[in-house]
């Protein structure tokens, strides 16, 4: 079935390298950019799997949503006492400089990327909640794009759900929160290693490509300087950081910052997609109580399961993880980005029992996970087919509703037998394959999805 | 209960022309609980459209750009507030104000010193453990312009055990928090004194209290808050960025007063119209 696009992986890397389809990444305080290899193999969502991910994907951004115009308003779930406040503040992305800001139309998380893997039990895991600025739509577009453009065939005759409508997606995000004036993607500049994804995004969205130069603020409105004329800007999806989007704000000496950017979103003259403070949602401490937060602001059933977690804050916890370390993986909540995570079996003795130790005396620093023995999926390495871990970076889009896009970026690991898929780490990526209703119990899904699944069982039980 | 006046000019002399100015400025009274706002004006040199807001700690924020080119820049705030240090306020004090912050992160040396000053009395109430923390760093520090600036962290400050009042404030707050005790940043004007003052405020259980350590003196009806936070990042009386490499000076004139406020008050208003 994607026989033909296999042979023709090479030619597509080519393609991809053409477009400058890179990331950059920090090595030893050099910074580096890095073709992101693509494998043709993709990942095959069945049409029902994806109405249960839909579903889930959607509640549980709504309730994020819902969780950030409280923490920042009235504070509601930290009275009633579901979240401690400990938790809902000691988080490095709770910004008390956004305080009582309700944003344009009330919405914080504009574009989410929830990462999920599949467990071996075919359950689907929650394993973060990206709500800041979360990258890497662009790679699976344009791979999609080459696929077709290579093997035709496949994509006429079988029935995929068509991705190539993210751009309208994020413009309709982006006009139903428009506060009145153009779209802009603010990207810091063209030596940023995402350059290509802020291009060609603002491309897809009919929105003006802008860096933090082209952008003024005049009595609280938000302008980008043309040729011609200063034109209004309505909402800016801005890819920088919270902490360089305004000098006079935040980081004070940050030159690529906007001067009074956030009093004009304070005045709610300007969106800005996504919100500033969205880090105080999607850190390692607060995804513990998602599915709190869903059961708290929508009344529902979490549909979506997260890692079974523990927090040693909660004396129960405590004792559970200190009985069962050998079997957990361990999180330092302040770290970020792979940092500070820890796998009880892979520590000494004496290394398990200092890190306890720590545990013990700050309980609410940690976090504690059950390890996920997660899906693997048949991969070309090196002219092989082979089989690797795969994890699922599913986008929602939020605007006049909660929308998932019908594709998402699959990012598989390097190595046999290892769970990093972080693209930092030598990874590759997949295009998504979410397959159309009407086609649903039809011969080709029911083959498509048997043979991926066949393959994954056996050389699992390899590893 | 008194009325107070209050002026507080700020003039800025760039060695050059500078361009595309925007700013922000902290430097109006807020009504609080303690302090309701009667009048309160600003005049800005060169001339230029001020925008005013409430930011996310609630402080008074007035924005503005001047796009010209100019060599100077100054602002004058001028008012009458009615404090009232009887009143009471019943609010929560916000978890922030229990966490370290930038300027604030507890050195273990600080952390040391605040135990033993409240050695003798580890179980007492809470104002009562704040006003001792206050004696405490008033007693450790001397008060020396020319040792710290305003980068100068809490903990660095206290080593040095030398500072003005932002360094003494950031100190306190600093071994308050290490305690237990929630306590904020204020940024404001004092009675007698020429410049802009910072002290600290404490949750003592139901009111937010003022101490000011470099005074050693609980704070009276000769305060007026422009501004609470963290700590001094939160509460800049101006943040500024502009096009322009000059050098720039700063000269400030500030003043409170009770006696015959209205009319001076009055006088003021008059010669700022001029």
């Amino acid at each position: 079935m994607y026989s033909k696009l296999v042979q023709q992986t090479p030619k597509i890397n080519a393609q991809l390298a053409r477009y400058g389809v890179k990331f950059g990444l920090y090595k030893q305080g050099e910074f580096h950019e890095r073709l992101f290899p693509f494998d043709a193999i993709p990942r095959i969502i069945t049409a029902s799997q994806w109405s249960y991910l839909e579903r889930g994907l959607v509640q549980r951004v709504d309730a994020l949503n819902a969780y950030l115009r409280d923490l920042y308003g009235e504070k509601r779930i930290i009275r009633d006492g579901v979240i401690p406040e400990t938790f809902a503040f000691a988080s490095s992305g709770y910004l008390p400089q956004c305080e009582q800001i309700m944003p344009p139309k009330g919405i914080y998380s504009h574009i989410s990327g929830i990462d999920l893997v599949e467990g071996d039990d075919g359950v689907w895991y929650v394993l973060e909640d990206n709500l800041r600025i979360p990258s890497g739509a662009s790679y699976p577009l344009v791979a999609r794009n080459l696929c077709r453009r290579c093997d035709a065939e496949t994509f006429r005759t079988l029935s995929i759900q068509d991705n190539r409508n993210y751009g309208e997606l994020l413009r309709e995000t982006l006009d139903y929160v428009n506060c009145g004036g153009i779209n802009v993607v603010l990207t810091p500049g063209r030596y940023n290693a995402a350059y290509f994804e802020h291009s060609y995004l603002a491309e897809k969205a009919g929105a003006v490509l802008a860096e933090p130069s082209e952008l003024f603020v005049k009595d609280l409105k938000l302008y980008y300087r043309d040729a011609n004329e200063d034109k209004l800007v309505g909402a800016v999806y801005r890819r920088t950081s919270d902490e360089y989007l305004d000098p006079l704000c935040f980081v004070p000496d940050s030159l690529i910052g906007i001067p009074n950017l956030m009093s004009a979103y304070r005045a709610g003259n300007v969106a800005i997609v996504n919100a500033p403070g969205n880090g105080a949602a999607d850190d390692k401490g607060i995804y513990y109580f998602v599915p709190k937060m869903i059961e708290y602001y929508l009344g529902e059933e979490p549909i979506l399961h997260n890692a079974p977690t523990y927090l040693p804050y909660y004396p129960d916890d405590l004792s559970y993880v200190l009985e069962n370390a050998r079997t957990l993986v361990i999180k330092d909540v302040a770290e970020a980005g792979g940092y500070g995570v820890v796998f009880g079996s892979d520590l000494s003795d004496e290394d398990l029992a200092e890190l306890l130790a720590k545990v013990k005396a700050e309980p609410r620093r940690f976090i504690a996970q059950e390890v996920i023995d997660f899906l693997c999926l048949p991969t070309y390495v090196d002219g092989e087919e082979v089989m690797r871990k795969a994890d699922l970076r599913a986008f929602v889009l939020s605007g006049a509703s909660t929308k998932v896009w019908p594709s998402g970026l699959t990012r598989y690991s390097r190595e046999e037998g290892s769970a990093v898929v972080n693209s930092s780490q030598g990874g590759g990526f997949k295009d998504t394959w979410v397959l159309g209703a009407d086609l649903a119990g039809s011969k080709e899904e029911a083959d498509a999805v048997r043979a991926a699944s066949e393959v994954a069982e056996n050389d699992c039980q390899e590893d | 209960m008194r009325i107070l006046s209050y002026s507080f000019e700020t003039q800025l002399n760039f060695s050059g022309s500078v361009t595309n100015h925007d700013f922000i400025l902290r430097c109006a009274p807020k009504s609080t609980p303690f302090q309701k706002v009667l009048d309160s004006q600003m005049i800005m040199i060169p001339g230029t459209h001020l925008m005013e807001q409430v930011d996310g700690f609630g402080n008074r924020l007035h924005v503005g750009s001047i796009p010209e080119a100019h060599d100077s820049f100054s602002f004058t705030s001028y008012g009458l507030v009615m404090v009232d240090q009887e009143a009471e306020c019943a609010e929560a004090p916000h978890p922030m104000y229990l966490r370290p912050s930038s300027f604030t992160q507890p050195s273990h040396e600080a952390v040391v010193f605040a135990g033993r000053a409240l050695q003798t009395i580890p179980n007492a109430h809470v104002w009562k453990r704040a006003v001792e923390l206050m004696h405490a760093v008033y007693r450790h520090f001397t008060y020396d312009p020319l040792a710290t600036t305003t980068a100068t962290t809490a903990a660095q400050a206290f080593s040095m055990a030398a500072g003005v009042c932002q360094d003494y404030a950031h100190s306190l707050i600093m071994m308050c928090r290490a305690k237990g005790i929630p306590a904020r940043y204020c940024a404001g004007l004092m009675e007698g004194e020429g410049a802009t003052h910072a002290w600290v405020e404490v949750h003592d259980g139901r009111n937010w209290r003022g101490l000011d350590p470099t005074n050693n003196r609980v704070v009276d009806e000769a305060y007026i808050v422009f501004s609470h936070g963290r700590d001094f990042e939160d509460c800049s009386i101006e943040r500024g960025v502009f096009s322009g490499a000059v050098d720039q000076s700063q000269r400030v004139k500030a003043s409170v007063s009770k006696d015959g406020g209205a009319t001076r008050f009055a006088e003021f208003a008059e010669a700022a119209q001029q």
